[in-house]
C-alpha cells in the first residue's frame, strides 16, 4: 500500500482520534495527542491491511527554539515487515504535562527508547515501570537533549587566553562522582 | 552502584551476581551487563549503557551540515561510510536533489567494501572471544587491503567522510580502481579459507549451534535488524525492499535462514561478504562516467581550478563554506541497510545550514535488549557467544 | 727577535697555567667522586638494566573504549607487530598489567571506571593517552565527555591522531619505552617503584 492509501485507511477507522495527517515527500505522516497514541498503535499493528509489527525507533524533538506549541514531539515510525510500507506517529507533548503513554505492551522493543526520551527530555513515560536514566550516570542532573540546556560548561583555551583559563572554567559540570564512592 | 544494590534486595538469595563490567575483554567496548546466575545458568540479565555516551547529537544540533560528517564518522566507528550515507540521504531528500550515477556507484562501492570489512572485524573478534586465535589474525590482514583503498582515496584509514552531501568527496582514481579489482579477485578465496576453519569444525558447531536462539516472531517483536532477523526467518533488506542509491541496478542475493541461533547468524554474515563482493564487482566494471557530485553550486561545492576564474564560483564556496547547505524546513527518515541493521537519521529542519535535530536510529542500541531476552535460560559460556553474534557497537548504542 | 722571545714565554707561562688549572679541576672532581662512585655506579647500571627489562616487557591492559581500539586492535596484529617490541600481551587483569592505552574517548560516566582500573594496577604503571579524545576531548567540547584523560589519571605519553595509525601508537610505545630507560635508576624510577 502506498502512503495514500495508509492514510485513507486509517482515517476512516479512526479519523477522529487524528489531529492531522499528511503525504509529504512520499512519507505518511499522522499527528496525534498523547492521549489517543495507544489506541492508534493498536490499530496499526492489528489490523491486516496494515499490519506495522516493526518499531523502528522512538525520536524526541525538542521545538523551543522554533516556538512551536506543544513544545516537545515524540516521533514513533513503525514499518511493516511483510507489506513493506512504514508510517510516522508524531505525538505532541505539552511542556504542562510533560508524559506520553507506553507501547511496550505491542512492541517490547520499546523499552529503551522510551527511557531514552525521559532521561534526554524529561518526559515521564506513563505504564512504563523501569523510569530511569539510561545514557547519563544515575545522579546526573538536567535533561541533556532540551534546547534550554548548554552544550559545555567550558570554553577552549588558546593561547591568547591562557592567562584567564580560571575565569573560563565558569562551574565544574555536576558530576555527583567522587572516585571512591564509587 | 545504588541500582545493582536494590535489586539485590528483592532478587532471590539463591541466586549469584555477576557483573561484567564494562570494562572485559569480550563486550566488544563498554557495555555492562549484570547477570544473575542460578549455578552455570543465567536466570536474568540487565544491561548497563551509557559508558560512551558523547552527546553527538546535541553537538550536531550547533554545526553545519558538512562538519556533522565528521561525527557521524564516529558514531557506528566499523561503517563509517554508511553513516556519512545515511545522514546524506536524509538531507537529500529534504533537499529533493538527484544524484549523479558516478556518485551512486562510488558510494556503493564504499558502502559495501566497508561492510565486508566490518564483517571481517567481526568474524575475527567473535572467533577470538570464542577462542579461534588464528582466524583473528586471518580476517585483519585482508581487511588491511580494504583500510589501504581507503587511504589512497581520502586520506584517512578509518573515519573516511568519504560521502558527502551532494555526491562524493573525490572521484575515484585508476590506481583505487586497480586496488579495489585487486580486493575482488582474491577475497573469495580467502573466505573459503575462513570457512575451512570454522563452519564444519566441531568444536565452532557446538559452541555455537543452539545457543541465543530467537525465533521469527521474537526477532520482530524485539526490533532486531540485519543479520540477525534475516538469520531467524525474515526476508527483508532495505537495499532490496527500498532501495536507495542505485541499488537495484545491481543483481545480489540475501542470505535468509530460519534457525536465529549463533551459527546461523554466522552463516548469514560470511554469506554477506559473499554477496557484498558481487555487488563491488559489477559496480567496478560498470562504472559509469560523469560528474562525481551535484552540479548545482548551491548544494555541492565547486571544483577549485573554477575559482580563480569564475565569480558565481568564488560567491558559492563562499557562501558554502561559511553558511552551509540551507536545506528546506521539515523533517525526514531515509532507512539504509548497514552492516548492523537499520541504520537512518531522522533529520529536523529549520531552513537554515545547521540541523535542528539529527537523531540516528542506531541497530546495536535496538537489539540489546533482544540480546538479553536471548541470555535468560543459557549458560554462562554462551553468554559471550551471544553478545559477539549480534555484533554490538557501543559507539552507536550510546552515541 | 725580542718580540718573538715574548711571545714565547708569554705562550709557555699560558700553558703552563692551563695545565695546572686542569690538573686541579682532574684532583678535585676526584675527590668529589671518590665516596659516592662505587654506590651511583652501581645502582645506576643495575637501574638500566632494570628499566631495559620493564621497557621491552610492557604489557597493556585491555582498555579499548572507542575507535581508537580497533586500531590499538590493528597494532597487535600481523601488519604491525606489537609483538617485536614485547607489548603483544595484553592482559584481562588489571593486576597483572603495567600500561594502560587509553584508547577511546572517556565519558562522564566511565571516568571513575578508568580511575578505578588505573588504581588497581600495580606499581610501576604508565599510560598512554592514544588518539585526541583521550589527550584533550578531540572534536566533541561538551558536557558529556570529559575534556582529557589526564584529568583523572597521570599520563606519560600522548598519542595524537583521530584515531591515530598503528605506526603512530607503536611511536608513542616507543617513545614510552625511552622515556622508561632515561629515567631508569633515577629518583624517578625509584619513587615510582617504592
Amino acid at each position: 500500500m502506498n502512503s495514500e492509501e495508509i492514510i485513507e485507511k486509517l482515517k476512516s477507522a479512526k479519523g477522529d482520534k487524528l489531529k492531522d495527517t499528511e503525504v509529504t515527500l512520499g512519507d505518511a505522516i499522522v499527528h496525534l495527542e498523547p492521549g489517543s497514541l495507544h489506541e492508534v498503535a493498536e490499530f496499526l499493528k492489528s489490523d491486516p491491511d496494515l499490519h506495522f509489527d516493526y518499531l523502528s525507533c522512538i525520536s524526541g524533538v525538542d521545538y523551543l527554539d522554533l516556538e512551536r506549541e506543544p513544545r516537545f514531539e515524540c516521533v514513533y515510525e513503525l514499518h511493516s515487515m511483510d507489506k513493506n510500507h512504514s508510517i510516522r506517529l508524531r505525538v505532541g507533548v505539552p511542556e504542562e504535562e510533560p508524559s506520553v503513554p507506553t507501547v511496550k505492551d505491542l512492541w517490547p522493543a520499546a523499552i529503551y527508547p522510551e527511557r531514552e526520551i525521559y532521561d534526554m527530555f524529561g518526559l515521564t513515560i506513563e505504564g512504563h515501570d523501569e523510569q530511569k536514566r539510561l545514557l547519563m550516570p544515575e545522579e546526573w542532573e538536567g535533561h541533556p537533549l532540551r534546547r534550554d540546556y548548554d552544550l559545555t560548561r567550558e570554553k577552549v583555551a588558546f593561547s591568547h587566553n591562557l592567562d584567564f583559563k580560571e575565569e573560563l572554567v565558569k562551574e565544574k559540570v555536576p558530576t555527583r562522582y567522587k572516585p571512591n564512592q564509587v | 552502584m545504588s541500582v545493582a544494590e536494590e535489586g539485590l534486595l528483592e532478587r532471590n538469595k539463591d541466586t549469584m551476581t555477576l557483573n561484567m563490567g564494562p570494562q572485559h575483554p569480550s563486550t566488544h567496548g563498554v557495555f555492562r551487563v549484570v547477570l544473575e546466575m542460578d549455578g552455570e545458568m543465567v536466570r536474568s540479565s540487565d544491561p548497563d549503557i551509557g559508558y560512551l555516551h558523547t552527546g553527538i547529537e546535541k553537538t550536531g544540533e550547533t554545526k553545519l551540515y558538512a562538519h556533522c560528517i565528521p561525527m557521524t564518522d564516529r558514531l557506528d566507528y566499523l561503517n563509517p561510510p554508511g553513516n556519512n550515507l545515511a545522514f546524506c540521504l536524509s538531507v537529500e531528500k529534504l533537499l529533493q536533489t538527484e544524484i549523479p550515477a558516478r556518485a551512486d556507484y562510488l558510494r556503493v562501492i564504499m558502502c559495501e567494501l566497508t561492510r565486508v570489512a566490518s564483517h571481517l572485524l567481526w568474524l575475527g573478534t567473535h572467533a577470538l572471544d570464542i577462542g579461534a586465535m588464528t582466524v583473528f589474525l586471518y580476517c585483519w590482514r585482508e581487511r588491511e587491503l580494504i583500510l589501504d583503498l581507503n587511504e589512497m582515496i581520502s586520506g584517512v584509514r578509518m573515519m573516511t567522510s568519504y560521502v558527502r552531501v551532494g555526491g562524493v568527496m573525490k572521484d575515484a582514481t585508476p590506481e583505487w580502481i586497480a586496488g579495489v579489482k585487486h580486493v575482488v579477485d582474491i577475497l573469495p578465496e580467502k573466505v573459503d579459507e575462513y570457512e575451512s576453519l570454522l563452519t564444519r569444525n566441531p568444536i565452532w558447531m557446538d559452541r555455537t549451534i543452539g545457543a541465543g536462539v530467537m525465533t521469527k516472531e521474537e526477532a520482530i517483536q524485539w526490533s532486531m535488524s540485519g543479520p540477525c532477523l534475516r538469520a531467524s526467518g525474515v526476508n527483508f533488506d532495505f537495499r532490496k525492499q527500498r532501495p536507495y542509491s542505485r541499488y537495484q541496478d545491481f543483481k545480489f542475493d540475501v542470505p535468509v535462514l530460519t534457525n536465529g541461533d549463533v551459527y546461523d547468524r554466522y552463516r548469514v554474515r560470511v554469506a554477506e561478504i559473499r554477496q557484498s563482493r558481487e555487488i563491488i564487482k559489477q559496480a567496478i566494471e560498470n562504472l559509469p562516467e560523469g560528474p562525481y557530485k551535484v552540479e548545482d553550486n548551491k548544494i555541492s561545492l565547486p571544483d577549485r581550478d573554477k575559482l580563480k576564474t569564475s565569480m558565481e564560483a568564488l560567491i558559492h564556496h563562499f557562501k558554502l563554506v561559511s553558511e552551509g547547505v540551507k536545506v528546506p524546513e521539515g523533517e525526514t527518515y531515509v532507512p539504509t541497510e548497514g552492516p548492523r541493521g537499520e541504520v537512518g537519521f531522522y533529520i529536523v529542519s529549520d531552513g537554515s545550514g545547521i540541523p535542528y535535530r539529527m537523531k540516528l536510529r542506531a541497530p546495536s542500541f535496538m537489539a540489546i535488549p533482544g540480546m538479553c531476552a536471548m541470555m535468560r535460560g543459557s549458560y554462562i559460556a554462551d553468554v559471550v557467544a551471544i553478545i559477539g553474534s549480534v555484533d554490538i557497537v557501543m559507539g552507536e548504542v550510546d552515541r | 727577535m725580542g718580540l718573538i722571545d715574548q711571545a714565547v714565554d708569554a705562550l709557555e707561562t699560558e700553558i703552563g697555567n692551563l695545565k695546572l688549572n686542569a690538573q686541579d679541576a682532574v684532583e678535585q672532581l676526584d675527590a668529589d667522586l671518590s665516596g659516592a662512585v662505587y654506590d651511583t655506579i652501581l645502582t645506576t647500571k643495575l637501574g638500566k638494566v632494570i628499566g631495559w627489562a620493564q621497557k621491552n616487557a610492557l604489557w597493556p591492559a585491555t582498555f579499548g573504549l572507542a575507535c581508537c581500539a580497533i586500531e590499538m586492535m590493528a597494532m597487535a596484529n600481523s601488519r604491525w607487530d606489537a609483538a617485536r617490541f614485547g607489548a603483544e600481551v595484553f592482559r584481562a587483569s588489571p593486576r597483572q598489567a603495567d600500561l594502560m592505552i587509553v584508547s577511546g574517548r572517556v565519558s562522564q560516566k566511565m571516568a571513575p571506571v578508568l580511575t578505578r582500573i588505573y588504581e588497581q594496577m600495580p606499581e610501576p604503571k604508565w599510560v598512554i593517552a592514544m588518539g585526541a579524545c583521550s589527550s584533550c576531548g578531540g572534536i566533541f567540547n561538551n558536557y558529556a565527555i570529559v575534556q582529557g584523560v589526564d584529568r583523572w589519571v597521570p599520563v606519560d605519553v600522548y598519542v595524537p591522531g583521530c584515531p591515530p595509525g598503528p605506526e603512530a601508537l607503536i611511536y608513542g610505545v616507543i617513545k614510552l619505552q625511552e622515556k622508561i630507560l632515561n629515567n631508569a635508576g633515577s629518583d624517578k624510577a625509584r619513587m615510582r617503584a617504592a
